[in-house]
């Protein structure tokens, strides 16, 4: 099922999707969709880990920050082993 | 090992596991990937194999609100299940995983397990594996 909206965009961004749409064989509609999609998963998933922190404790800053390195090292093609992070 | 730059993380069985018994790496990692607009995938046939064998369906389902379940389609059944077959292995969940991760350049976050690699080494992966 779909709905039709009519929405304004900046003309740069436009022209950005339309030629990343493009590249991906896919309809102007359908990338927006996809890039929606993604945006309420990233939300929803942000929610899902508050709840996790709400149960347990929110991570701490350094716990953060250990996350994000893990992530740049993984991202950048090394791999790593668990290891502990202290919890503050 | 370096390799080459990966797009995004698929999670094993490993990776739910770590999730339900709340391992704060696990959590920390998954925190940083979504606020990095990075949503991890994990295969249907995974997320099977998580409600099967893990009795904290809570804590999966906080995990999972954050991913990309990815179907099993009819190519990657196929695929898989030739891979399993070469690796000599009924664990369709590691080799899924494998899968989607070469087909999506993404590093694996799972269990340590000698099929990861055999089954990445078939397929001619180089595996970026986050040991859980």
């Amino acid at each position: 099922m779909v709905t039709k909206r009519s929405v304004s965009l900046d003309d740069e961004v436009a022209s950005s999707v339309e030629e990343a749409a493009k590249q991906d064989g896919v309809s102007f509609s359908a990338w927006l969709s996809s890039a929606a999609e993604k945006q309420l998963r990233v939300r929803q998933g942000l929610r899902g880990v508050a709840a996790w922190e709400g149960e347990t404790g929110s991570l701490s800053a350094e716990e953060v920050a250990a996350g994000e390195a893990l992530l740049a090292r993984l991202r950048s093609g090394v791999s790593g082993v668990a290891s502990r992070v202290r919890r503050r | 090992m370096s390799t080459a730059r990966r797009e995004g993380l698929v999670y094993g069985l490993g990776a739910l596991h770590a999730a339900a018994r709340g391992d704060r790496m696990m959590w920390a990692l998954h925190r940083a990937a979504l606020s990095n607009g990075i949503v991890p995938v994990i295969p249907a046939v995974t997320v099977a194999e998580g409600y099967r064998t893990e009795a904290r369906s809570d804590r999966i389902g906080e995990l999972l609100a954050g991913t990309e379940v990815e179907p099993f389609s009819d190519e990657a059944a196929r695929r898989s299940g030739e891979i399993a077959a070469r690796c000599d292995t009924s664990d369709l969940s590691v080799v899924a995983v494998v899968e989607v991760a070469e087909r999506r350049n993404c590093a694996v976050v799972a269990q340590r397990q000698a099929v990861l690699r055999t089954a990445a080494s078939l397929l001619g992966h180089e595996l970026v594996l986050y040991a859980v």
